[in-house]
């Protein structure tokens, strides 16, 4: 697994503008939630989320790591006895 | 039969071995204790909040039936609560949310069969955070679950009514779900033992989802004794699953060793994030813990786990699509009864590519197989449980040590990372802070490794200097 160096991992992007947040929802959102909720992902006051621009900026870098063949996570099995 | 009288505050405080052994000799009846138990939480749920609804007439029957028979085992006329995510027939499964405020479920999840198999005497179901997405356990509609300790703070969660009912001694043990530490952490907070067991170990079936891949249920217990016993039942195989994961029949309270000795068991040390930004005493009382495992012969190693910069990231871009993808058919038409914070996080949902869900998942392949290869060379991890001691109530950001965060992300920063590989973890007390809180430390082990956590545990459990005295109320 290739681990980009510390100081490439918090690059933040630019700023993301409520309106884009918004525009996302008219073209391809299942749900039409509302403008309050939308802007909790962008200016967080809850507590509870991390912001919509820090995540898609900690997403992007993690575009970065190369994992090569591996799968996704499925579930565990136990080894009978 | 000889009969004593009964001392509420033994009853209320006593484990569930201590009980069942009372009710083996007579000395209480399964009715008495169901009684008594009501009595004290019907006194003290307006101030805790810990319960939702009570079963009093329906437990108090079963009760009497329970005392007519012969004990079957030793969960026979115990009583317990679940947190009500948890189905059980012709009951509400309210999930602690206005959007299910009416929602009757249809069948027994496998956890509800299989305790009444064992003759447990299910009093009532448990506040929690709104579907359980939160760490605070926040609840407007239900109110919110506080800290036996300390009033003006949080019981914690998402499991905390489960933990609360526990910690002001309404039942002797419940059973929560853990997604990102949701049963450990209201445990840690609460001077409680919280056992979240390997991924899939106890079966989900009947229990509302909140991200399917990080989930698990989890027990509250008083002591690591009952939390053996409690998961000898529940965790035996749902054979209503088409391919039952765990396909083990180990008896985990007979293989419980009580043992003073540790003869040469190794113990990880993960140096680096889980010993950073923690408050003092808690560094401290891991510190204590860890040495005293030492001089029980326990091998201390350091080990590294994999760099843990992007994992609060990659559970987030996991949990929110899931839970939205389960939330959707009810979005349409009863968004209004969400909660405003949970509302936010389904639109999180909405806007994570398809793309960067799949690279999270695959990123835990990465994180599994990582501490699956730890565990070659040690038998067990050792972390603090939590942070911080449990904050106060309102509280948004809290900073530790100069690291600013959401309150729900401090108390997870140690629990959420082995929802995602799935190993299976234990929070025992380490002691109380000067504060009056309890603290805890976290004992993590190998896939299906439970019974080398609930062996180091007991041993933990059996010096008195890391025991908790429950606060009178």
């Amino acid at each position: 697994m290739k681990v980009p160096k510390r100081q490439e991992i918090y690059k933040p992007l630019k700023a993301t503008k409520f309106e884009i947040i918004q525009g996302i929802r008219e073209i391809f959102a299942s749900h039409d939630f509302s403008d309050e909720d939308l802007l909790e992902l962008v200016d967080p006051k809850l507590g509870v989320i991390t912001s919509f621009n820090d995540l898609m900026s900690q997403l992007e870098n993690l575009r970065k790591i190369d994992l090569g063949q591996t799968p996704p996570a499925l579930g565990i099995e136990e080894i009978s006895d | 039969m000889r009969r004593y009288r009964i001392n509420i505050n033994q009853i209320s405080y006593a484990s569930v071995a201590k009980l069942s052994a009372a009710l083996d000799a007579g000395s209480i009846t399964a009715l008495e204790l169901t009684k008594a138990l009501f009595e004290r939480a019907k006194s003290l749920n307006d101030t805790c909040k810990a319960y939702i609804e009570m079963f009093e007439t329906s437990a108090l029957n079963k009760a009497k039936k329970l005392d007519k028979i012969a004990r079957i085992g030793s969960l026979h006329g115990i009583p317990f609560g679940l947190k009500d995510l948890i189905d059980v027939k012709g009951r509400r499964t309210t999930a602690g949310s206005e959007v299910l405020k009416n929602n009757m479920a249809k069948d027994d999840a496998h956890v509800v069969e299989t305790l009444e198999n064992a003759g447990a005497n299910l009093l009532g179901k448990l506040n929690l955070h709104e579907f359980a997405y939160g760490a605070t356990g926040e609840n407007k509609l239900y109110g919110t679950p506080i800290n036996v300790f300390d009033h003006s703070r949080l019981a914690g969660g998402s499991s905390s009514g489960s933990a609360a009912a526990v910690a002001w001694g309404l039942l002797p043990f419940a059973l929560g779900t853990d997604t990102g530490g949701s049963v450990r952490v209201p445990a840690s907070l609460n001077g409680l033992v919280g056992l979240k067991p390997t991924y899939g170990k106890i079966s989900m079936r009947g229990i509302i989802p909140y991200c399917w891949t990080l989930d698990h249920v989890g027990i509250i217990a008083r002591t690591v004794e009952d939390a053996a016993l409690i998961l000898d039942v529940v965790g035996q195989p749902d054979r209503k699953k088409s391919s039952p994961i765990n396909r083990h029949k180990i008896k985990f309270s007979e293989k419980l060793n009580s043992g003073n000795h540790l003869s040469g068991i190794r113990i990880g040390i993960p140096k680096g994030f889980f010993f950073e930004n923690v408050d003092d005493e808690i560094l401290k009382a891991t510190h204590k813990v860890i040495k005293y495992l030492e001089t029980k012969g326990g091998c201390l190693c350091d080990v590294t786990l994999p760099n843990m910069d992007h994992t609060r990231t990659v559970s987030l871009t996991i949990q929110m699509p899931e839970a939205l993808s389960f939330h959707m058919p009810w979005l349409k038409d009863r968004s209004a009864a969400y909660s405003s914070d949970f509302l936010a996080g389904l639109a999180l949902g909405q806007n994570i590519l398809a793309e960067h869900y799949v690279k999270c998942k695959r990123m835990l392949t990465n994180y599994r197989d990582s501490v699956d290869q730890l565990f070659e060379d040690v038998d067990v991890i050792i972390t603090p449980s939590t942070p911080i001691i449990s904050p106060k109530l309102n509280c948004v950001n809290i900073t530790t040590k100069g690291l600013t965060e959401p309150v729900g992300n401090a108390v997870t920063r140690f629990t959420s990372f082995f929802n995602m590989t799935g190993h299976p973890a234990i929070t025992i007390p380490s002691g109380l802070h000067s504060k009056g809180l309890p603290m805890g430390v976290q004992l993590i082990g190998p896939q299906f490794g439970e019974l080398s956590l609930l062996t180091l545990g007991k041993l933990i459990e059996e010096n008195h200097d890391f025991n908790i005295q429950k606060p009178s109320i």
